[in-house]
């Protein structure tokens, strides 16, 4: 393990590429490196990108490692891409949009595939994060799944968080609905020279509490407070872009505020807030994984049949059925007898 | 590395040619077949292949090519494959390619060459073979 560090440490890709295959999958190695990452990273910024599929999050990622690079940043990338729910199987496509920075030593992209996880992200997503800062890549991006409504991993895992819209994805009414826009440090219009982005724009702004701007048309908009209190910590202030990812246009200011608002994350106050909510997360993640494997084992096990039938002759309700399977699978997690081959369940 | 995540294809295709039709069939049968592809897209460097085959740890290259560049091409991946020491990554081959190319094609370390006619079961049990015999 301490062979594997040193060689990320002095730069080897392979090291780095075996590693995250690693971190990837489970075992007792990969074990011991997610605990020394844990231990050894946290200081690189992390910057979230999220939003649904097709909103131009790949083409985005790329025109920000282009600039950052220019910038004389060393970037990497974590892309996630969902897996089959019926085969297992992925297409990991994200990085097609990537493809001019494949030769800048400089960049490492990686794409992951979600392993059937919901929430947008897959479980290797942390580790391969902390693996990029462990190899000196300062920013890390990540880019989840294109995501609906309801997956919102990525937010506490990234210290900025943007999230990706594009015109023509609905009315104001779904932006009303709770959810994505909920997480936002940034929220983005891509394909601005799109009809409808104007209008996006505004019923964003409104949204999100800003008063109906007039002319947003197309350039950095101000800043709105949430909730439409005049707050004046700057981190409840929720930034708003209209961009074109492709042709680049607006998006050195949107990286502009980016670094910003990052730095304004970086007191020490709010790093051990920020570090504190990303180590609750992966915990609530773990403890969920195993409690939902544990759970699946009852309800494919011995004790179900017997319990159906107590329930079909109406001798419990529902509700105590529940109770039990719940006592059950707790039982079986402080005696997992499950076999180390088997991934969470589906 | 794990046995529990299944294996990682990279499907390129290199050079002047923009016939993907083929590699996205197969990068959709990969997939159905529960492999994790990664595609590259057209017009790719052999440079950016080997990069992109290394940063992403795959066990298997298989590359496409209808434009008649092959021998060059294939040639260039192969030798950034032993420069860079990864010759545990398997190498497939697949396009128009005239038979009396696929013995030296094979010389440079590509496990199968599949021209025109070659069917989807013939390619994936192949497929099979070469990454069962190496766990």
């Amino acid at each position: 393990m301490d062979a594997i560090v040193d060689n990320i440490r002095r730069g080897d890709r392979r090291s780095l590429a075996r590693a995250m295959s690693l971190v990837d999958g489970v075992s007792d190695t990969s074990q011991a490196l997610k605990d020394h990452l844990r231990r050894s990273t946290g200081k690189v910024p992390w910057w979230g990108f999220t939003g649904p599929p097709g909103v131009g999050k790949s083409t985005l990622i790329d025109a920000l490692v282009d600039m950052l690079r220019r910038r004389g940043k060393r970037v990497g990338v974590v892309a996630i891409d969902p897996t089959s729910p019926l085969s297992d199987g992925a297409l990991l496509g994200d990085r097609v949009r990537m493809m001019r920075h494949a030769e800048d030593g400089d960049v490492f992209i990686r794409s992951l595939a979600t392993h059937h996880r919901e929430g947008g992200l897959s479980d290797a997503t942390i580790h391969c994060a902390r693996l990029l800062e462990l190899a000196d890549y300062d920013p890390v991006l990540i880019e989840t799944v294109g995501v609906g409504q309801n997956e919102v991993d990525v937010a506490p895992l990234a210290d900025v968080c943007t999230v990706i819209l594009a015109p023509g994805f609905g009315d104001d009414i779904q932006l009303t609905k709770a959810g994505l826009l909920e997480i936002a440090d940034c929220v983005v219009v891509n394909k601005c020279d799109l009809p409808g982005s104007n209008r996006l724009l505004k019923e964003i702004h409104r949204e999100l509490g800003g008063l109906p701007t007039a002319a947003l048309a197309y350039e950095k908009d101000t800043k709105v407070d949430r909730a439409g209190d005049a707050a004046e910590s700057t981190t409840d202030a929720v930034e708003i872009f209209g961009i074109e990812a492709k042709s680049g246009k607006n998006v050195e200011e949107l990286l502009d505020t980016l670094f910003e608002m990052d730095a304004a994350a970086r007191t020490p106050d709010e790093r051990r807030r920020r570090n504190e909510r990303r180590v609750l997360s992966e915990i609530r993640r773990g403890a969920t994984v195993e409690y939902r494997r544990a759970l699946e084992g009852e309800l494919s096990g011995d004790g179900m049949a017997e319990l159906l039938d107590t329930l079909q002759r109406g001798e419990c309700s529902v509700e105590s059925a529940v109770a039990q399977l719940v006592t059950k699978a707790a039982d079986r997690v402080r005696q997992p007898e499950v076999s180390e081959n088997d991934r969470e369940p589906k | 590395m794990s046995t529990n995540t299944p294996k990682r294809i990279l499907i390129g295709k290199v050079g002047l040619d923009g016939h993907d039709r083929g590699a996205k069939f197969l990068v959709r049968a990969l997939r159905n077949a529960g492999y994790e592809v990664i595609y590259t897209g057209i017009r790719r460097t052999p440079e950016q292949i080997v990069r992109t085959a290394i940063d992403e740890d795959v066990d298997v290259i298989g590359l496409s090519l209808l434009s008649g560049a092959h021998n060059e091409l294939f040639a260039r991946v192969a030798q950034l494959i032993e420069e860079e020491q990864a010759e545990d990554i398997i190498m497939f081959a697949g396009g128009t390619i005239p038979d009396k190319d696929i013995p030296h094609l094979k010389s440079l370390g590509f496990r199968q060459v599949f021209t025109p006619g070659a069917s989807l079961s013939e390619i994936l049990s192949a497929l099979k073979e070469e990454l069962g015999g190496g766990e």
